[in-house]
């Protein structure tokens, strides 16, 4: 089976970049191991929880107007943490606010603290690449850039990184794999980023923010433009990705939620109204709105 | 409460609430029949007893089917699906009651010529009137999704308990007095644990409406007070079995 594997990749090897074994760091190679056989998740309830990320007394304000108010949360480490809450409740903004990408917009502002690895990334010194190298996203609409697939993945690790030709392409495999996508595109890695499918090009955003070894990855509506099947490979993908990184996923769709997360938290008008674990805030949720939210009683 | 955005989802969870509740008087109209089929020899009321647990069977079906449909079509979330589990729960435990209904009713044809102490029927009738009482109150607590009625109708099964003890000890010394009343004294135990029986599914149900309100379980211990199960024969040299743990002071 290996050698089956070092075969394939050597016809590539011809082309842009070479795939020897030695160029897969071992690192690497225990990230895909990981990656193929995940710890299964009961063996993980016994781990105590670690705090990735620690919200406190957060505002943001769109000029004059409060987006955010005085939201208090803690993300747990390598859990996925789902946020849900009627268009307009500030879940979108919570999540712009972790990598700073508000920054890209003048009159928009974050007060408050917002701890990773107890580090505030609100403060002014934070430098925003690396904070967005550390913490990816992956946007609503896939985004691939009018480029080859191959190019898409090394060209997010080429603004981060230098590294050798001969590595790049372990790189972008690793990344490929990360993302479930090799197998669908190994043969065709010259091709367009815009030729694939929906659900491949938002798993081939997935493999480019993977590609910078980030710590954790926030979703925003990942699955809203695709069909069923592309959503429960996404779906399938995060469960994975659970186990190597912290994941935050916004979503309209309940049920996908309920199905991919460990923690919920329910937001409205810019508050946070509840956070527990999913099956809790799922079938037994302590707020009348929560309750009124998740089961559709919402006016 | 509040409607939900789609009102057809209501109208859903409305439809299965209200075939719980027609089972719910199925069942306790059977029990009736049963009992009075017993006091009065009633054969004809018997058999339609037996023939009475078909339909019941059905409706628990029935109940079944729509559950499962609602959700599936409605991926329901927190009080709704509460409320879905909570009607399958409570209509396995109104099928379980059917089901005793009809073995007393068994018990009585069988019984036909061999009726003997009037007293032991006349305290049986009285067992199912407070069993009767327990689940029809439990049926009130989960029409009105009320909390408080259901613990005291959960509670109500201490008495219904009592009773059977006490018809127990009963039984016993009219089986010891004289050997020809063992056979009318036996169905007869077994006619008082179905209606203890029937007691402790009310209790299920209590349980469950509470579940379905308070999205917990009730924090209390269930209260017990059947010791049947529990109690040796008077004079019978028997040991209690490996399994049994001896209670103290035995």
């Amino acid at each position: 089976m290996h050698r089956r594997r070092r075969q394939t990749t050597a016809n590539f090897s011809e082309g842009e970049f070479d795939l020897s074994a030695q160029t897969v760091q071992l690192k690497d190679m225990q990230i895909m191991a990981e990656l193929a056989h995940p710890e299964p998740n009961l063996a993980g309830e016994h781990k105590p929880l670690s705090e990735k990320i620690l919200i406190r007394n957060l505002d943001f304000f769109y000029g004059k107007s409060q987006a955010l108010k005085n939201i208090n949360l803690t993300l747990y480490g390598k859990k996925a943490t789902a946020i849900i809450g009627p268009s307009g409740c500030g879940k979108s903004t919570l999540l712009r606010v972790l990598n700073r990408m508000y920054d890209l917009y003048s009159g928009q502002r974050a007060t408050g603290e917002v701890l990773l690895d107890g580090e505030n990334i609100l403060s002014p010194t934070i430098d925003t690449n690396v904070l967005r190298s550390r913490v990816g996203m992956v946007f609503q609409r896939p985004t691939p850039f009018p480029m080859s697939i191959y190019e898409n993945i090394a060209f997010g690790i080429r603004l981060y990184e230098r590294l050798p030709r001969s590595e790049l392409g372990g790189r972008v495999e690793l990344a490929l794999r990360g993302a479930a996508l090799w197998d669908e595109v190994k043969n065709n890695l010259k091709a367009s980023g815009e030729s694939l499918s929906g659900g491949q090009q938002q798993r081939l955003c997935i493999a480019r923010t993977l590609a910078v070894k980030p710590e954790v990855i926030l979703f925003d509506e990942p699955c809203s433009a695709l069909d069923p099947i592309s959503t429960a490979k996404i779906e399938e993908l995060i469960d994975k990705l659970k186990a190597q990184y912290t994941i935050v996923i916004v979503t309209h769709n309940m049920q996908q939620a309920a199905r991919v997360s460990d923690f919920a938290a329910f937001m409205y008008l810019g508050e946070l109204i509840e956070f527990d674990e999913t099956t809790k805030l799922f079938t037994a949720p302590h707020d009348r709105r929560t309750q009124d939210y998740i089961t559709g009683r919402f006016g | 409460m509040v409607e939900h955005t789609t009102r057809a989802f209501d109208s859903d969870l409305q439809e299965l609430a209200k075939k719980i509740l027609y089972m719910g008087r199925s069942d306790d109209e059977q029990i009736a029949n049963a009992i009075e089929a017993l006091l009065k020899r009633d054969a004809a009321l018997a058999r339609s007893v037996i023939a009475a647990d078909d339909l019941i069977d059905a409706q628990q079906r029935d109940i079944e089917e729509n559950a499962i449909a609602t959700i599936a079509r409605r991926q329901p979330m927190a009080v709704d699906l509460r409320e879905i589990v909570g009607a399958l729960r409570i209509s396995n435990d109104l099928e379980r009651v059917g089901d005793l209904a009809e073995n007393i009713a068994k018990r009585m044809l069988l019984l036909m010529e061999g009726f003997r102490i009037e007293e032991v029927t006349l305290q049986l009738q009285r067992m199912a009137r407070l069993a009767r009482d327990q689940l029809q109150q439990v049926l009130q607590s989960y029409e009105h999704r009320n909390v408080a009625v259901a613990l005291e109708a959960w509670h109500k099964d201490q008495e219904v308990d009592a009773l059977n003890n006490s018809m127990f000890r009963e039984l016993l010394t009219y089986m010891m007095e004289d050997p020809r009343n063992i056979t009318f004294c036996t169905h007869m135990l077994f006619c008082a644990k179905n209606i203890e029986r029937i007691g402790d599914h009310a209790t299920n149900i209590a349980e469950t409406v509470y579940y379905i309100v308070e999205g917990r379980a009730i924090p209390e211990e269930r209260p017990k007070a059947d010791l049947t199960s529990k109690e040796r024969m008077p004079g019978s040299s028997v040991t209690p079995g490996l399994h049994e743990k001896p209670r103290p002071g035995q």
